[in-house]
């Protein structure tokens, strides 16, 4: 029997997709193995092999990060039962299972359905989970309420049979105001709600950016839209994806996201591509502008998400958001939160891209009391969004594509960042670590990122190291300090805080200080 | 400075990252990496031919086979392919070597009509070469000493030029009008032939009292005789049948025939019997090819060896003759003794002959064709008149080695047509480089695995009723969708995987992706004195891996390492060897085309040394 020889450019997984293999989880328990085809295709159901052979990663798909405390519950049991009571918060706000056996797969998913849980579309070639503002709903900056609308996108295109294989995954973020804390700009497609007046009366809408993305090849994202009509969101994302469906490089999968069509073939050919597609689908594009236009929001500070400590919301309630160390909880934790938010919150809880959880809609009054269960549990009250809270991916712990012991460095740097001397700067400082180039906690737009590598020695072997970037955001990304083994790490850190100390400027983060004076002083100190 | 760390070195397996690569590392790199170039004797460009033939521009195969190995409609037919037996896809595939031999031919008969003669490499020098042998040896000196700037006076003994080619093997092998326009457009670049000119010892001395260098490539004349037999009517050297063969004075044999020996005259021979004996016809007569070892040292290959029982030759192996058996001075059997295969090695290279005693065995025949190989006739070079002791005459070609093939001789004629130059002009005017370019395309080779995995038509034979006219070749060529099956089965060996250590974060998944064992993480990595690797130490674990490396004898080019690397340290190159006067001219004319935009611009930096 010969193979099937198509000649065609493209990759192994094009080759798999498109014998359009579907997955019987019951049966795969009972055989006991998954194919590599499999394996491939699971990726769609959410399933990822991890590291350790025969161990599985389930990613549930929370859109905007939000679960109802009953789901909570769900997923608690089910990792009690499956996951050995593991849970990991991601940067994009979904939530992970590991340890998963092939054989308590299916029952893990029939689990999930019951509480209207799924980690259908959590992986594979298709609309990720929709990201959002963690306060989406109770901000004082936003200009909208961007979570249903990210509930409504996931719905939309998640479930959309024509967009169900993709070049690669599709990334999708929706920020309530310019500030950006949903990360806009390094997603495939990041919306960000505006306000604006005419003739009188406020307008809705948003800005549409377009090809932002992380990975070896960083790419910020671009404007597509200056403003859209709130109301025509769905169909501005859906022409979106259907564009990068047709355009996406289907050959090199390093080279398949919408952010290599953006800037292979430029935000002018991709916007033509677009309308092209909205005209196609019989939808109007009279109303997409391009023009730049005075926004009329409030004005909102840089990093809100650090300013706003036990925020009191546009709903007069109080949001208590609970510190999680390298980003995960135990099921008896997460359990234990899903009952704190039917006691004290809105009997939801909230997930956020600093791997954190947050609880909403608490009365003022309660907040104390609140933290102190939250201190009882393990789980810290202070420090988010600050030098402190520091985002590891999961590493080597679970994923096969990491090169290193992301959470090692983690314990290695929190005695250092949280010394008496840094107090001033405690919220000025946004340190990441990922263990491989692709980011998933995105290294490249943080005051002090890490990104893992291998450092080799004289013909002996190699060791753990990372390359540190300083002062990276959204819009500019970080640059290069050097490449250290992973044990001098943490005195460089300390280096590059005593000098951020003696040279910022009034209010400054590493990041304004490092746009200001650039890298030499932090360069000088650390090599002297 | 602090956290400067000291590493081990980066490797590079070229010296040099895009350029021109001038040392023997670059050398050695691409003999590796290209083993069907480096295993040519006349080093053809393989992949660049085939790579040219799979995009349709047989053209500029046909110009590339040229200037590599001089008679590429020839070799397409003849040649001994030593570069199948060096394809790569012998021990990283299950289907056997690409074609390479059938590809060259498709690119001449796709090329119906012949480029212009190829052009001098230097101004005329007024130096003046006398080539005694007509035969492919001095036809490629005489061409390459035409473009060397001298001028050339071919000397030959028969009517026509050609030597072996014409008259040594056959025609339904090797059709007559596929050698004359090739030798056509050799002659057509101004060398001055003399045909029937008997050249001896005096004749030799007066040449090289004429000229400033003269050749001898006369080649293999004397037939190796039998000592079993002298004199004997019936009996018939291999060569002279087969000059008498292709000349048209043996149209028929009548009776049976033996051929003795296994080599490309015998083999030829035989097939060649076949049809003067009309066995092919269904005559009662047999053909029989004996041969003292097994079927294995046969020249034949073994698709040849299967047209050989298709033609009705009885094939006898483990057999030498002891006795001819005659009546009336004529030839009436044969008698062999089985033997077999020592396990020593004998005098020249091949297994030793050990006879079975009492195991006699007797084939009649009318004809014995005895084709057990040929001499070069040193009488005509005298002590005084050879290289050692007269420094403008050369030797080149069978005439020297003995009795080879036309790839051998081609190759040995442009190594005495440099040998000559250097002689005249007092220094080494050409020299081979190897051109190193970064590519950076997006679909990488342009192939994928199912190119590397097809399974590819054979050539198509001549029906067996129309073999009895023996000017009709056996082989017809493939079809044009053969000729792309066969072509796109190269891997493209000219292009190189690298990883450039200090980008390389060790993550694994080029190990992950590659499709066999060619990316291995190393300890230790060890070098030759010119800093080729000769061996490495595998790291059982991560903390023992110095550097991750593609193994290019093991790479297959299918680029999933590049595709698969998230750092961008694996980079795709392409070497290619280059012959240049000098390398400052080369960098002239490299930069000056590529100003004129006739090359492309594609990151090609003239020694921008990145190491």
């Amino acid at each position: 029997m010969q193979r099937k020889m198509t000649f065609l450019l493209r990759s192994e997984e094009e080759e798999v997709k498109d014998a359009g293999l579907t997955l019987d989880f019951d049966e795969m328990a009972r055989k006991g193995v998954m194919s590599k085809e499999e394996k491939t295709i699971a990726k769609w159901y959410g399933i990822y092999s991890s590291r350790q052979a025969g161990n599985h990663m389930a990613r549930v798909v929370t859109p905007g990060g939000v679960m109802t405390s009953a789901q909570a519950r769900n997923i608690a049991t089910l990792s009690e039962k499956y996951g050995q009571g593991v849970l990991n918060i991601t940067t994009r706000q979904a939530l992970q299972f590991h340890w998963l056996k092939l054989g308590g797969l299916p029952n893990l998913l029939r689990g999930l359905a019951e509480e209207a849980s799924t980690t259908m579309h959590g992986c594979g070639d298709v609309t990720r989970n929709v990201a959002a503002c963690p306060l989406a709903e109770t901000c004082p900056y936003r200009r909208t309420n961007v979570l249903p609308w990210a509930q409504k996108l996931q719905k939309e295109l998640g479930d959309a049979p024509d967009l169900d294989n993709l070049p690669r995954k599709f990334k999708i973020t929706l920020s309530g105001c310019g500030a950006g804390c949903a990360q806009p700009y390094i997603n495939c497609l990041g919306l960000v709600a505006v306000e604006r007046q005419r003739n009188g009366k406020t307008e809705k809408g948003f800005q549409v950016i377009a090809g932002g993305g992380m990975g070896w090849d960083p790419y910020v994202g671009q404007q597509l839209f200056s403003f859209v009509p709130e109301h025509r969101v769905v169909d501005i994302a859906r022409a979106v994806a259907l564009t990068y469906r047709d355009t996406g490089d289907r050959f090199n999968r390093a080279t398949s996201r919408l952010k290599v069509v953006v800037n292979l073939h430029g935000i002018d050919q991709v916007r033509a591509w677009v309308l092209e597609a909205l005209t196609e689908e019989g939808k109007a594009t009279d109303d997409l502008e391009t023009a730049p236009f005075e926004e009329t929001g409030k004005p909102y500070p840089d990093r809100p998400l650090s300013e706003l400590d036990d925020l009191a919301g546009t709903d007069g309630k109080a949001v208590v958001r609970l510190l999680v160390p390298r980003g995960e909880v135990t099921h008896h934790q997460f359990r234990q939160v899903a009952e704190l938010s039917e006691i004290y919150g809105n009997q939801r809880v909230y997930t956020n891209n600093r791997q954190n959880l947050e609880i909403h809609g608490v009365e003022p009054g309660q907040v104390l009391e609140l933290k102190d269960k939250i201190q009882a549990l393990g789980l810290g009250t202070e420090g988010f969004f600050g030098i402190r809270d520091i985002v590891p991916c999961v590493g080597t712990t679970y994923c096969p594509k990491a090169v290193t012991e992301t959470r090692s460095l983690h314990d290695l740097l929190l005695p250092i960042v949280t010394q008496d001397k840094y107090k001033p700067v405690d919220k000025k400082v946004l340190i990441n670590i990922t263990g491989c180039p692709n980011s998933c906690s995105p290294y490249r737009i943080v005051d002090i990122g890490f990104r893992g590598m291998r450092i080799r020695e004289e013909e002996t072997g190699s060791v753990e190291g990372y390359e540190m970037l300083i002062g990276g955001d959204q819009k500019a990304f970080g640059l290069k300090l050097g490449e250290f083994k992973k044990t001098d790490c943490p005195e460089i850190v300390e280096t590059v805080l005593d000098t951020f100390l003696k040279v910022r400027g009034a209010d400054e983060t590493l990041t304004q200080t490092v746009a200001r004076l650039g890298l030499e002083p932090f360069q000088q100190a650390v090599f002297q | 400075m602090k956290y400067q760390y000291q590493k081990a070195p980066n490797q590079w397996e070229l010296s040099l990252f895009t350029g021109l690569g001038t040392t023997a590392l670059d050398a050695k790199t691409l003999a590796k990496d290209v083993p069907c170039q480096a295993a040519c004797p006349a080093q053809t460009d393989v992949p660049a031919y085939i790579d040219a033939i799979a995009k349709g521009d047989h053209a500029k195969a046909y110009r590339i086979n040229l200037e590599d190995n001089v008679f590429p409609s020839v070799l397409g037919r003849v040649c001994t392919r030593p570069c199948e037996t060096a394809c790569r896809h012998n021990w990283t595939n299950v289907s056997g070597p690409v074609h390479i031999c059938h590809l060259k031919r498709a690119g001449a008969d796709h090329t119906p009509v012949l480029p212009p003669p190829l052009s001098p490499w230097f101004v005329p020098t007024q130096k003046r070469v006398a080539i005694v042998g007509g035969g492919p040896t001095g036809l490629t000196a005489a061409r390459e000493l035409v473009r060397y700037g001298h001028r050339v006076t071919l000397l030959e003994k028969e009517n026509h030029l050609g030597g072996m080619m014409v008259d040594g093997i056959p025609r339904f092998r090797l059709p007559l009008d596929q050698v004359e326009r090739e030798i056509d457009l050799i002659i057509s670049s101004g060398i001055e032939v003399k045909l029937g000119q008997n050249v001896d010892a005096a004749a030799i001395r007066r040449l090289k009292d004429e000229y400033d260098a003269v050749l001898v490539a006369t080649g293999t004349v004397k037939p190796k005789a039998l000592d079993l037999a002298q004199g004997v009517s019936g009996l018939l050297p291999g060569l002279d049948f087969m000059r008498r063969y292709n000349q048209g004075q043996i149209e028929h044999l009548e009776g049976d025939v033996v051929v003795i020996g296994g080599g490309f005259t015998a083999v030829d021979c035989a097939r060649a019997c076949a049809r003067a004996a009309r066995r092919i016809l269904g005559s009662d007569h047999n053909v029989t090819i004996t041969y003292r070892r097994t079927e294995h040292h046969m020249a034949a290959d073994l698709e040849e060896l299967d047209e050989i029982r298709f033609e009705q030759i009885e094939v006898r192996t483990l057999a030498t003759p002891l006795k001819v058996n005659t009546q009336d001075g004529a030839v009436v059997s044969v008698t062999f003794q089985r033997n077999k295969l020592s396990d020593k090695l004998g005098s020249d290279g091949k297994p030793a002959i050990e006879a079975i005693a009492g195991s006699t065995f007797d084939l009649p025949c009318t004809h014995l064709v005895v084709a057990i190989g040929q001499d070069a006739d040193w009488s005509i070079l005298p002590e005084d008149l050879r290289p050692e002791a007269s420094p403008t005459v050369f030797t080149a070609g069978e005439f020297q080695t003995g009795s080879s093939d036309v790839i051998h001789c081609v190759a040995d004629g442009k190594d005495a047509a440099d040998r000559i130059d250097a002689f005249l002009t007092g220094q080494k005017r050409r020299t081979h480089h190897v051109t190193v370019d970064l590519v950076e395309s997006r679909t990488q080779t342009g192939r994928t695995r199912d190119h590397d995995l097809q399974r590819t038509p054979a050539m198509p034979l001549l029906d067996l009723g129309a073999r009895v006219d023996s000017t009709n070749e056996v082989a017809l060529g493939h079809t044009d969708a053969a000729i792309q099956s066969h072509a796109t089965r190269c891997y493209l060996c000219n292009y190189k995987f690298e990883i450039d250590q200090d980008k390389c974060i060790h993550c694994d998944w080029c190990i992950d992706v590659a499709p066999r064992a060619c990316i291995k993480r190393t300890s230790r990595i060890f070098r030759d004195a010119d800093g080729a690797p000769t061996d490495a130490i595998e790291a059982t674990s991560a903390e023992k891996a110095t550097f991750i490396y593609i193994d290019s004898n093991e790479c297959i080019r299918c680029g999933k390492c590049q595709r698969a690397c998230p750092t961008g340290a694996i980079s795709m190159r392409k070497m290619e060897r280059v012959a240049c006067a000098s390398e400052v001219s080369l960098h002239d004319l490299v930069a000056g085309a590529r100003a004129e935009g006739k090359l492309p611009q594609n990151g090609w930096t003239p020694l921008r040394a990145k190491m």
